[in-house]
């Protein structure tokens, strides 16, 4: 994907504050189309206004986000969230949930109902199209998000520590799930987590975020071989890397 | 750690669980809703005992059994021998939702447990100012809980069971809704604690590096109905590090045992 | 989202303050322009004129006493029932909350009464307690009582059941759990009701004050409508709206003072 000559998101010297306070500090990085990065930070790192300031809820102090090389713009292109919090609409089906990203962008209904099946069947819930989220586990409930998410084929896809909460296994189990989705379909992905191994484990790439006020730490390019090892000494000496970066506590 | 295998089984436990099962009228009351199964084991003097499992179902009610705060639907729980029927003051308890009393102030809230069993002032008045020094809050005395970050209540929530001085610890989940990082650090913590005032403790986790990172003895629990799948006495020394190799052994060889719920 | 910094000439704050004032401001001149310029004039005094009145009211009496003195003796009443009130509604609520079966015995009598509005029982309060000051209490406190009573049950009944465990795992006898747990963590609650029962009473103090007496901001009106003068009736409903306002904002205030610690719903 190097020979894509503009990199998919530009950051340019995104800065935030607030009154007198200096929350973003002249933040700038690139994201290559297809690339999955993953953004680690310490804990009370300015990741919330970070990540609002990505997704223009606050409009930042200086420096601008560039989305294939046009000012961030909801209205014209796509950006997917995923959040740690299900956030599923309890009162629509399965389905209907998929689908409701595509209904608000007005895409074609059987277009639309084309993409849903298809994302349904990708991540196995074809079967439980007409339920309820309540009716789900945690785990379905997760897959109804990211295919909610894919299904709309976002230009970006902006995750938030989506499996902060999860058990171990069904956590691996989804982030192969997740690895194997991107590999598909070649979505652009940032991941922000405060889980370090988790950000060894998925990123092609790492930023390390500093303390408040933010800044990039470093950036750290990760080509551990897929599927990768936790035990493995290589992902335990980037991970020691990395946690040697963020270390507080 | 001293314990070997050998030693722990002769002394007498702290607590007896046997046979315990639990089943829950189901909604609509067609049948039994069954949570708990079997569940057979002990608690020994100063052990730091870890009850591992995925999922949600049984774990907080088998907690809440050995608390006295419900009443198991088969066998009993015995405390030092006694037959546990309601909740007691030797018997602390730390929730994930801290549960800490909103309007009172951190040192309300810890000298709570010595007050309402009506300890003189002075011996309050010292408990609180212990504890708060023990898990590091001393300087936060007048703060409401509303003030604190998740760390910071968990640590109030802590000394608020230690100031009761019980026999035994129950906690449930405790940093359950901590990030990563703030998980790690009070791991570090509630070891330095442990180590500093010793406790019987059983602690209730889906983590498995928190697991590893504490236990003298991990129980490893099965889901839907909940039972006793595999136990592992942990005799790697203090303070563990989380990516040393027979962590990760152990951390594997307990997560290829579990279920996984999809 | 509000974002702060956006607008950096005042703060949301002020803006809050400077909105409260163009509005009330509007109201003023519209009412003014439509009692001066269309035919409602014969109903409704201009503005500027009421607002004399009313300021003249502080100095000059209306029958026996000046403006200041018929409020205060409507607060007086309101107070004495509003008391009786907290009382009963608090302990009654925080009964029917905590205990199943206090709430078998009292709820189905408090379901009852609680539809009925309290000026339905003014022809009833006269026949008991005359034309004296008891029956407006009752009418008052009638206004009140209901709000306060399914608040504080509300509260009572949401408390976390988690933390009436924690509570009884540290040692807390029943009793206990109920002063030190039950009680204070329905006071959000209380406060709540409180605010709405005080603006409800203050409206019922009104009412019973317009059946049959001869002071109070009630009279005032009803006086205004015997004597054909409308610019009375309006300086009645000005000192009603007035000190209403400022009732709730004292009681939302006290609140914000005694529930600093439900000031962000930590966990």
């Amino acid at each position: 994907m190097q020979e894509n000559k503009q990199p998919k998101v530009q950051v340019r010297n995104l800065t935030k504050k607030f009154g007198d306070l200096l929350v973003l500090d002249n933040i700038s990085f690139d994201v290559q189309a297809g690339e999955f990065l993953c953004i680690v930070g310490p804990t009370g790192c300015g990741k919330t206004t970070f990540l609002n300031s990505l997704t223009k809820l606050y409009e930042p102090t200086a420096g601008e986000i560039l989305l294939d090389g046009q000012p961030v713009d909801l209205k014209k292109q796509n950006i997917a969230y995923i959040f740690q919090e299900y956030s599923t609409m309890p009162w629509l089906t399965v389905e209907e949930n998929v689908g409701f990203g595509l209904d608000i962008k007005g895409v074609e209904k059987s277009k639309a109902q084309a993409l849903v099946n298809e994302y349904l069947d990708i991540v196995g819930l074809t079967k439980y199209r007409k339920y309820y989220p309540d009716q789900l586990s945690a785990s379905m409930l997760q897959r109804v998000v990211i295919a909610r998410a894919f299904a709309t084929q976002p230009d970006l896809l902006l995750m938030d520590e989506p499996y902060g909460q999860l058990d171990i296994q069904l956590r691996y189990h989804l982030e192969d799930e997740l690895i194997s989705l991107w590999q598909r379909t070649g979505t652009t992905v940032i991941f922000i987590t405060h889980n370090i191994e988790e950000a060894v484990y998925l990123g092609q790439r790492i930023l390390v975020l500093t303390n408040k006020p933010t800044s990039i730490k470093q950036a750290i390019d990760n080509d551990l071989p897929r599927p990768r090892d936790i035990a493995s000494p290589d992902f335990v000496k980037l991970r020691n890397e990395v946690t040697d970066l963020i270390k507080w506590w | 750690m001293e314990r070997s295998e050998g030693n722990v089984k002769t002394k007498t436990p702290v607590l007896e669980c046997r046979n315990v099962g639990r089943s829950f009228d189901s909604y609509d009351g067609s049948g039994k809703n069954e949570v708990l199964r079997g569940m057979d084991f002990e608690v020994y003097e100063n052990e730091f005992l870890v009850l591992f499992g995925a999922g949600q179902c049984g774990k907080t009610t088998l907690l809440n059994i050995l608390a006295g705060l419900d009443m198991p639907t088969e066998g009993e729980v015995l405390a030092r021998g006694q037959k546990v029927t309601k909740p007691a003051p030797e018997r602390g308890f730390v929730y994930q939702k801290t549960s800490l009393f909103p309007w009172m102030t951190v040192e309300e809230n810890v000298g709570f447990g010595p007050k309402v069993r009506h300890l003189p002032e002075k011996e309050v008045q010292e408990r609180v100012k212990k504890y708060l020094d023990l898990v590091g809050l001393t300087g936060f005395e007048k703060s409401y809980p509303n003030q604190l970050s998740g760390g910071m209540r968990q640590r109030v929530g802590i000394a608020r069971a230690y100031a009761n001085e019980p026999d035994i610890m129950l906690m449930d989940e405790p940093f359950g809704h901590l990030d990563a990082q703030t998980r790690y650090m009070m791991e570090e913590e509630l070891q330095r604690i442990w180590q500093k005032e010793k406790r019987t403790v059983v602690f209730v986790t889906n983590n498995i590096e928190e697991a590893l990172f504490l236990a003298d003895r991990i129980i490893l629990l099965t889901n839907c109905p909940t039972h006793i799948k595999e136990e592992y006495e942990i005799n790697m020394p203090h303070p563990r590090d989380y990516v040393d190799p027979e962590f990760l052994r152990l951390r594997q060889l307990i997560t290829d045992n579990m279920d996984l719920t999809l | 989202m509000i974002d702060s910094t956006t607008n950096s000439r005042f703060s949301t704050k002020q803006l809050i303050v400077i909105y409260t004032i163009i509005s009330l401001v509007g109201l003023l001149i519209v009412w003014e322009l439509v009692a001066r310029f269309t035919s409602a004039s014969m109903f409704l005094p201009p503005a500027s004129e009421v607002l004399a009145a009313f300021a003249r009211s502080f100095v000059e009496p209306i029958g026996q006493h000046t403006m200041l003195a018929h409020v205060g003796v409507s607060l007086y009443r309101v107070a004495v029932a509003f008391i009786f009130a907290t009382i009963i509604g608090i302990a009654l609520g925080v009964g029917m909350g905590y205990s199943k079966l206090f709430e078998a015995i009292f709820k189905p009598i408090f379901e009852f009464i609680r539809p009925i509005p309290p000026l339905a029982w003014i022809p009833l309060s006269i026949l008991w307690f005359g034309l004296s000051d008891t029956g407006k209490f009752f009418i008052i406190f009638l206004g009140c009582f209901c709000f306060i009573t399914v608040n504080t049950y509300d509260g009572a009944k949401n408390v976390d059941p988690e933390l009436i465990g924690a509570a009884r795992m540290l040692g807390a006898s029943e009793k206990q759990v109920f002063f030190k747990i039950v009680l204070p963590s329905s006071v959000p609650y209380i406060f709540a009701g409180l605010q709405i029962a005080v603006t409800a009473g203050w409206s019922a103090v009104v009412g019973s004050e317009m059946i049959q007496s001869n002071e109070g901001v009630g009279w005032v009106i009803i006086r205004g409508m015997s004597t054909g003068n409308t610019v009375q009736i309006m300086v009645g409903i000005v000192a009603i709206g007035i000190v209403g306002f400022a009732l709730a904002n004292i009681t939302s205030a006290l609140e914000r003072r005694l529930c600093s610690w439900n000031a962000q719903k930590g966990m």
